[in-house]
This record gives structure tokens, C-alpha cells and sequence, in this order.
């Protein structure tokens, strides 16, 4: 699978490792090799390695570096979360928004990232933190919700997805790995007690196109149905709320979004005031900048905005501005100590 | 090593201010040991000021934090210097207070000695400098200096920043003020928009940063000198109809 050769882990390689009697995943055949628990994992999950000497995780190397002995990689520089996104719920779905740019210390290491994924029809995840470990973990995530959708004919609840997601991090808590991940997703339950009236006002469509068409039938906000927001960070947070924003230029999209956030927000001033909180971010926070990408989800899908470059919606803003001053300044003329 | 009287000798422009009998005698390298901190300090505060047609605006919460306690809730952030000359403190507390008596105290001896009033940006430049020897140590001061010469903004710092500007925020809740003041500050405001914006920046910040909070101070320079323009109730109190509204409880079930 190119998942595990993006990985690196073979099945010979554990066995070079020092420690061979902890119990070791054997990733190829998804198989619990615990040698002290006999009980089974009813989910595989992806395990690391641990040395028993002391309790830090030693990575284990890439194919084409040394196998014989365990290396940790260093940061090259300390992580922080160089970011801006935010995802908040209003009555017409879940706004996901992001910058585009991806900062390696004080370089711009990538001007055009995606950082809004969609897992699958009805959820998209925004990330921040580590790009290298938001896109291995987004895949896993992928890839877990796709098996178990197979396995079980129904899709896993945007909670449950959560849920799977903080637990199969938890292993890696403590360690390097820096993922802060908000799920925006809309909870499709047929059948379920809460939605039971609510199965023939949103529309029954059974393919998962991404079209971006808002239902204007009202919905309740039941634990498993509708909309869902909720966080979840590589330190064990799992966060379910209404408005989330992550990352370096959160503080400065927070006060935006809680100056003009409601529920009763129309499709179009929802977008704009997320293109707002994002490009304030952006104007401020270094690490954040470029342009903004903005999702929408809801009961028909997922759909995506147009990726905007935030440098003319600054130029426009000056503009504006400057037109407000040039009508302004007729009051100053007459009112001037 | 920059000693006081070192810093005499290389800038004669300020030989006449500066004696050695008016700085206070005891020199961080001469102190044996310095007090540990009890905690580590940063900046718990939402302070702002920004210029625009009708003056200088500052404006600023009330609550002064010590890691986790709220040890004043009625603190005075905005303190007035001269008539026409307002900082605003940032940092720790004792420090600020301190260093705002002492700037006051040489700006009055400055309009003693050679009959005008220092300018804003010579009072900037001044507390700089009076600020200078200490940097390095755990002194910390961050000032913003508004006053009335054509209304001038300056922020000065213990680590030696000083930068003049057209709006400035300092603190914890700063970068939430940020984008409220960028959102809605321009020139050509009125007095009372522009004490709404201060007054919706500030109150942006304490409902996120949990060092700030309380009341607000707002702070209105003009030629005729400053005033207050604070309304002595608590933040939430007066402010509650900005939060925005919950979705009707009738239909969530959370």
C-alpha cells in the first residue's frame, strides 16, 4: 500500500529493533501480536515502537536510511502552529476556512498549501500544526473512515470519527507529533431517534456529490445529526463547540468571528465574515498570509469556494478606507477645534 | 558596561536632564542579588491607542493578574503623565507605576528649566533611555505613550523598542483588539465611533484573554488636554448585548 511505503515500515524492520518482546502491530497483516495480552483489539490501530529503556519515542528510520539502529529526528527549528483556520456552525451547515501558507521558521516554505481536506463527502478537516503529520494523519484518517464504512455499511459519525481520530494519537502523546485537527463535518443518521422528522426535509440523496446547494428546511440540532464541529489536538483534546479557530492567527480571527458570529447568518455573510476573520489573520500574523480557502459543508456536501488571494482583498481594503477618509474628511473641515 | 553616568558622558543634549542625583541609586550591577520572579511574567493585559481627526483615543481593561489570580480588578492601566500627555502601562504593575512617576517627575523639571513642555516624542525618547541600563534584567515596562503635539503616538519598551505609530495594542489580548481596531479604525472617525471601536477592541479582548477583563478605561486626548471617558460598570454589564446571540435552546438539544 503507498500508505506504508510513505511510512516506512516494513515487517522486518521491527524485528531489527532492540526490543522485540513488547508487543509489536504488524502492519502488513493488521494483526495484534501482543505477546503479554491475549485479549484482541477490536480496531487496528497503527501502534509505534516502544523502547523499554526509557519512554521516548524513537522513530523508526525511512527504508533508504540506517536500519540498525533508531534514530530521532530533531526539529530544525521549534513548532508552533503557523497557521490561521477556523470552522464555525451556523444554520446553513459548517464553515471551514484556512490561509494558504505554510511557514517553515521564518520562511515561507509553501505559499499554496491545502489545508482544508476533505475525508469524505460529508466532512471536511482543517489542520494545523506539523503539514507532514496533518497530511499522514488526514490519510489515516481517510482511511480508517473508508474501512470502517466498509465493514460496518454505514458511515461513522463526525463524534466518532473524533473520537477514533484522539485515540489513535494518543499513543503519540508526549512525542513530536504535532497535529491539531477540527473536524467540520454534517452528521447524516437516517433513522435515528432525533432525525426521524428531519429524514424527508433534507433531501435523501444517496450520492455524495459535492454540490453546493443549501436546504432551507430547519433542522434540529440533535447529538448525532446536522452539523458538528469539533477539535481535536495530538495532546489528547477532543473538543466538540460552535466556533473553533486554531493556530498562530487565531486570536486575531477569534475577536473577529465573535463580533458578528450568530446562527441565523445568511450563506453569503457567513463566507464573508470567514474571509474576514482570515484575511485580519492574515494581515497580522506573519505566519499566516497568501490566500484563503473557504468550505462549505452541508446536508448535500461538501463544496468548496474558490481559493482568493488576500493581497487585493488588502489593496480593496485601503481603498475603502481611503474612501471613507476622503468623505470624512468634509466633517473634519467643520468640525475642527 | 553602560552605566548611567557612562550614558552622560556620550550624549551631551541630555547632560542638562540627566543628573546623576535623579536616577535612582540602585543600579541593577550593583544590586548583589537579583529577586527571583514568582512566576513568569508577561504581559496580561489588553491596552490600545490610536490616533484619528479628533485626537489621541487610549484606551484599556482593568485587571491586574498575578499567574492565575485576579489581584486587582479595578486597576488603573491608563495613567496620565502631564495635561496633555497619557501612557498606558503594560508589563508589571510596580514597574509601570514606578517608571511613569519617574518620567512624570522629569517632564515637569524639563517645563521647569527651559519653559516649554517636552514633546511627545522627546518624552518617548527620554523614558527610553532612562529605560536603557535596566535592559537585560527582569524590568519590565510597556508603554504607550499618547500625547497631544499634534498627536503623537509612541510606544516605548523595556527592551528598547521605541516606535511611533498610528495604532498600537500591547498585551495578552492584543492580537484579538487587533482585529477590531484594523477592521474599523481610520482617520476620519468621531469621537464617539472611536470610543465605541476602543471600547468593542477592548471588550473583544477580555471575553477571550483571561487576563483581561473587568471594566475599560477609556482615555480622549485632545489640544485642551485629556478626559476620561470611562463608564465605571463592569465590562460584562454594560457590553452583554454585543455577544452574539444563542441559537434558539428550543431546537438544540446539546
Amino acid at each position: 500500500m503507498a500508505l506504508e511505503d510513505v511510512c516506512g515500515f516494513k515487517e522486518k524492520l521491527f524485528s531489527t529493533l532492540e526490543d522485540t518482546t513488547t508487543s509489536v502491530h504488524d502492519y502488513c497483516n493488521l494483526e495484534w501480536k501482543g505477546q503479554e495480552t491475549s485479549e484482541k483489539i477490536p480496531h487496528h490501530f497503527f501502534m509505534p515502537h516502544f523502547s523499554q529503556t526509557n519512554f521516548s519515542i524513537s522513530r523508526t528510520p525511512s527504508p533508504f536510511g540506517p536500519r540498525d539502529r533508531s534514530v530521532t529526528v530533531r526539529r530544525p527549528f521549534p513548532l508552533s502552529h503557523g497557521t490561521t483556520t477556523l470552522g464555525f456552525i451556523f444554520q446553513g451547515g459548517v464553515i471551514a476556512a484556512a490561509d494558504t501558507r505554510a511557514s517553515a521558521g521564518g520562511l515561507v516554505a509553501c505559499p499554496a498549501v491545502h489545508k482544508i481536506t476533505p475525508i469524505h463527502s460529508h466532512l471536511v478537516v482543517t489542520s494545523s500544526g506539523s503539514g507532514a503529520d496533518c497530511m499522514l494523519w488526514e490519510r489515516i484518517l481517510i482511511r480508517e473512515i473508508r474501512l470502517y464504512q466498509l465493514r460496518h455499511r454505514r458511515r461513522l459519525s463526525i463524534r466518532g470519527t473524533a473520537k477514533l481520530l484522539s485515540f489513535m494519537l494518543h499513543p503519540f502523546k508526549g512525542t513530536n507529533v504535532c497535529v491539531a485537527l477540527t473536524l467540520c463535518g454534517w452528521d447524516k443518521e437516517d433513522g435515528g431517534p432525533g432525525c426521524a422528522k428531519n429524514s424527508e426535509d433534507t433531501s435523501c440523496k444517496t450520492d455524495d456529490s459535492p454540490s453546493g446547494v443549501i436546504s432551507s428546511a430547519t433542522h434540529s440540532l440533535s447529538p448525532n445529526c446536522g452539523p458538528q464541529l469539533i477539535y481535536v489536538c495530538s495532546d489528547g483534546a477532543r473538543l466538540q463547540g460552535e466556533v473553533f479557530s486554531v493556530g498562530s492567527g487565531s486570536p486575531y480571527a477569534y475577536s473577529v468571528l465573535d463580533g458578528s458570529l450568530s446562527w441565523d447568518l445568511s450563506k453569503k455573510e457567513a463566507i464573508s465574515l470567514a474571509r474576514e476573520a482570515v484575511f485580519r489573520a492574515t494581515h497580522r500574523d506573519a505566519y499566516s498570509g497568501n490566500n484563503v480557502d473557504l468550505f462549505l459543508v452541508t446536508a448535500q456536501g461538501w463544496s468548496q469556494r474558490r481559493r482568493e488571494d488576500l493581497k487585493e482583498e488588502y489593496y480593496r481594503d485601503m481603498e475603502r478606507k481611503a474612501q471613507k477618509q476622503q468623505s470624512g474628511t468634509t466633517q473634519v473641515m467643520t468640525c475642527k477645534k | 558596561m553602560l552605566t548611567p553616568q557612562v550614558l552622560l558622558r556620550a550624549d551631551m543634549a541630555w547632560k542638562s536632564l540627566l543628573t546623576s542625583s535623579s536616577l535612582p541609586t540602585s543600579l541593577p550591577f550593583a544590586s548583589s542579588q537579583p529577586v527571583p520572579l514568582p512566576f513568569p511574567m508577561s504581559h496580561g493585559t489588553t491596552t490600545l491607542a490610536f490616533l484619528f481627526q479628533g485626537g489621541v483615543l487610549a484606551a484599556a481593561d482593568t485587571r491586574s493578574s498575578c499567574s492565575g489570580l485576579v489581584a486587582c480588578p479595578a486597576s488603573q492601566k491608563i495613567l496620565p503623565i502631564h495635561s496633555h500627555l497619557v501612557g498606558t502601562t503594560s508589563g508589571t504593575s510596580a514597574d509601570c507605576a514606578l517608571w511613569k512617576r519617574i518620567l512624570s517627575r522629569e517632564l515637569r523639571l524639563y517645563q521647569l528649566r527651559h519653559g516649554r513642555r517636552l514633546s511627545t516624542s522627546g518624552a518617548a525618547k527620554l523614558l527610553s533611555h532612562m529605560l536603557h541600563p535596566f535592559k537585560g534584567t527582569e524590568l519590565c515596562v510597556a508603554a504607550t505613550l499618547c500625547g497631544w503635539d499634534g498627536g503623537e503616538l509612541f510606544y516605548v519598551c523595556s527592551d528598547g523598542t521605541r516606535l511611533q505609530g498610528k495604532l498600537f495594542s500591547v498585551g495578552s489580548g492584543s492580537p484579538y483588539a487587533y482585529s477590531i481596531l484594523d477592521q474599523g479604525v481610520q482617520w476620519g472617525l468621531t469621537v464617539a465611533e472611536a470610543t465605541s471601536i476602543a471600547r468593542e477592541a477592548v471588550f473583544r479582548a477580555t471575553y477571550r484573554d483571561a487576563y483581561s477583563g473587568n471594566c475599560v478605561d477609556i482615555y480622549h486626548i485632545t489640544s485642551k488636554g485629556w478626559t476620561r471617558r470611562s463608564v465605571d460598570r463592569d465590562v460584562w454589564a454594560s457590553l452583554l448585548k454585543l455577544l452574539p446571540p444563542r441559537p434558539d435552546s428550543a431546537t438544540s438539544s446539546r
